[in-house]
């Protein structure tokens, strides 16, 4: 399920798009500290197996029509959660060019759903602590399904939620909702089987392969969780509680002129300039501009600013931050 | 690969009249314009249509291939589409006695951005060879190993993909009512595509070593953007600020 453009607002696709990026410079960074050349040939092979082997259609039982692969939790168990969301990125990449699959701003909505989810919740949440080591059928089998389930219905909900905060489609969140979990866990739990077949395949056969993704950074990842969802909780959950009287240069022009509000000017460039900020401002006054899917509160508008603002204000920062250590290195050189 | 069937040979020859990372930085430019329409602004939104049909004449490209893709909308936003025609039947107004709703003009709304955005994006693909591409994302500062990884998959996915076909061919070929297309052979095929892929990767790991791969497949140095590529995006910001107050 590719999410795409024309659904998408700037500001989600915007955020989503820092998110993705934000954790392909991060696993860019461990794999090249790795400094391990067969596995950068080994990810761009398998990236080219993932297009390959989603050639190979099979019938869905008891409907008549057929899937194929995502290879989303395979790539997580060979790889390890770095390399995997790298190669799973570098795929809808390449879908998004050339098979017109998404779009460019969807593209850090695609990687967020169909890389971030299996390789960042569903394998070390789900996958591991049921299949172990992979060496016992019935739980690689119980590994292999409920995480590829998971991941996907966890996916799929992510893009109910972009969809419905960008306000684009009429569909009501719920009625949405219920449509896509159950399309999508039975495609979840096909991709199980399919995952859990391939892979008993390769314990039986070439059982080292499945030992690749061993070895991972849990507590940098942990961390780094653990960071991300305090920034998102404390952004959006205190912001529902965030004051409608009016901020503090309001209130002391209020005192000064007896009028609510800021005075406004008037004058072609005023308007002009008003009524780009009208067009263009994603976000106007903490909410959704267009009409939210009609399932949403009110409050999702101030939650979803919170967010949108905190993830923008980090990558600003961390750009000024990145920005200055450059301007700091060249000096030093010079 | 699809995208060779997209490039031909004479676009891939063709240089672009700005530099390769401008360019992307114009084209993403140009979808967060498109995006911020909103959703009931049909004219915006086909007002915009004038940047791909520029690039697809200026550049000369070969518009059969695009269309063809475009042509192949996803059933996701069809579906998206649809859903807003019907919960949408609120009247906007009327032409000719036919009265057109909310839901009418929002569904026109998203398959337009979806044709503009993506005939951008094609166009602008299609006069650039995947190499230059991975030049262009190091020149916009995309990790190296980021880059390496696209290009190892766009030089190995039609290698791959001529493997898997003749795999499912033959086992199309061998059955009977449907038999043995299920997910237990099917994942046994991948299976075996999986374990060739691994010693394929092994030999080719092998090959580029002894050539002199260490970490890295992109050649070319990348470039910073010149005071002539930050003037030519700020003038294409103006431009598209304009055509959003205008249209």
């Amino acid at each position: 399920m590719h999410m795409a453009d024309a659904l998408l607002s700037p500001v989600i696709g915007g955020a989503f798009w820092t998110v993705s990026a934000g954790l392909i410079g991060i696993s860019a960074r461990k794999i090249t500290d790795e400094s391990d050349a067969s596995k950068t040939v080994l990810m761009g092979v398998l990236g080219a197996f993932v297009f390959a082997a989603q050639m190979i259609n099979f019938t869905i039982p008891g409907t008549g029509s057929s899937g194929h692969i995502g290879g989303g939790l395979l790539l997580t168990v060979l790889l390890g959660p770095w390399r995997a969301l790298l190669t799973i990125a570098s795929v809808l990449v390449i879908q998004a060019l050339f098979f017109a699959d998404g779009g460019v701003l969807a593209l850090g909505c695609n990687i967020f759903n169909l890389a971030v989810f299996p390789a960042f919740v569903a394998w070390p949440f789900i996958y591991r602590p049921l299949a172990g080591d992979g060496r016992s059928p019935a739980r690689l089998a119980a590994g292999s399904i409920a995480a590829a389930t998971a991941g996907l219905m966890a996916g799929a909900m992510s893009v109910v939620l972009q969809t419905s905060l960008s306000g684009v489609s009429d569909l009501p969140f719920v009625t949405f909702l219920l449509f896509m979990l159950p399309i999508h866990a039975v495609i979840g739990i096909a991709e199980g089987v399919l995952t859990w077949g391939v892979l008993s395949l390769l314990a039986r056969t070439e059982p080292a392969l499945l030992s690749g993704a061993e070895g991972s950074p849990r507590k940098t990842r942990r961390f780094a969780k653990a960071l991300f969802m305090t920034a998102l909780a404390v952004s959006g959950l205190l912001s529902w509680f965030a004051s409608s009287n009016p901020d503090g240069l309001e209130w002391s022009i209020a005192k000064i002129t007896g009028k609510k509000g800021l005075p406004t000017a008037s004058g072609p460039v005023h308007t002009l300039l008003a009524d780009l900020q009208r067009r263009l401002a994603p976000l106007p006054d903490y909410g959704f501009r267009d009409r939210p899917s009609p399932g949403l509160p009110e409050e999702a508008g101030t939650t979803f600013s919170g967010i949108a603002g905190s993830i923008l204000a980090l990558a600003l920062a961390g750009s000024a931050g990145l920005l200055l250590r450059r301007r700091q290195a060249r000096e030093e050189r010079t | 690969m699809a995208g060779d069937r997209l490039r031909t040979v004479a676009n891939a020859q063709r240089r672009l009249p700005v530099g390769d990372a401008p360019a992307m930085l114009i084209l993403a430019m140009f979808v967060l314009f498109v995006l911020s329409i909103p959703k009931y602004d049909l004219p915006g939104v086909i007002a915009f249509a004038s940047l791909p049909l520029m690039l697809a004449t200026a550049g000369h490209i070969a518009a059969g291939p695009v269309l063809k893709r475009i042509a192949l909308i996803s059933p996701f936003i069809l579906f998206m589409a649809a859903g807003n025609l019907v919960l949408d039947r609120q009247p906007a107004f009327t032409i000719a006695g036919i009265t057109v709703t909310g839901g009418m003009v929002s569904a026109a709304v998203i398959v337009s951005k979806t044709m503009i955005t993506l005939s951008a994006l094609l166009s602008l693909i299609s006069g650039m060879p995947f190499h230059r591409f991975g030049t262009a994302l190091r020149s916009l500062g995309v990790p190296g190993v980021f880059v390496t990884q696209l290009l190892l998959v766009y030089r190995y996915s039609s290698l791959l993909a001529d493997e898997a076909g003749m795999m499912q061919k033959a086992r199309d070929l061998r059955s009977f009512g449907g038999k043995g297309k299920g997910p237990v052979v099917t994942a046994r095929l991948i299976g075996s595509l999986l374990l060739r892929t691994t010693a394929k990767a092994e030999r080719i790991f092998m090959a580029m070593e002894a050539r002199g791969f260490r970490d890295g497949l992109t050649t070319a140095s990348p470039q910073a953007l010149t005071l002539k590529d930050l003037s030519l995006l700020a003038g294409m910001f103006f431009t598209f600020l304009l055509m959003r107050h205008f249209f």
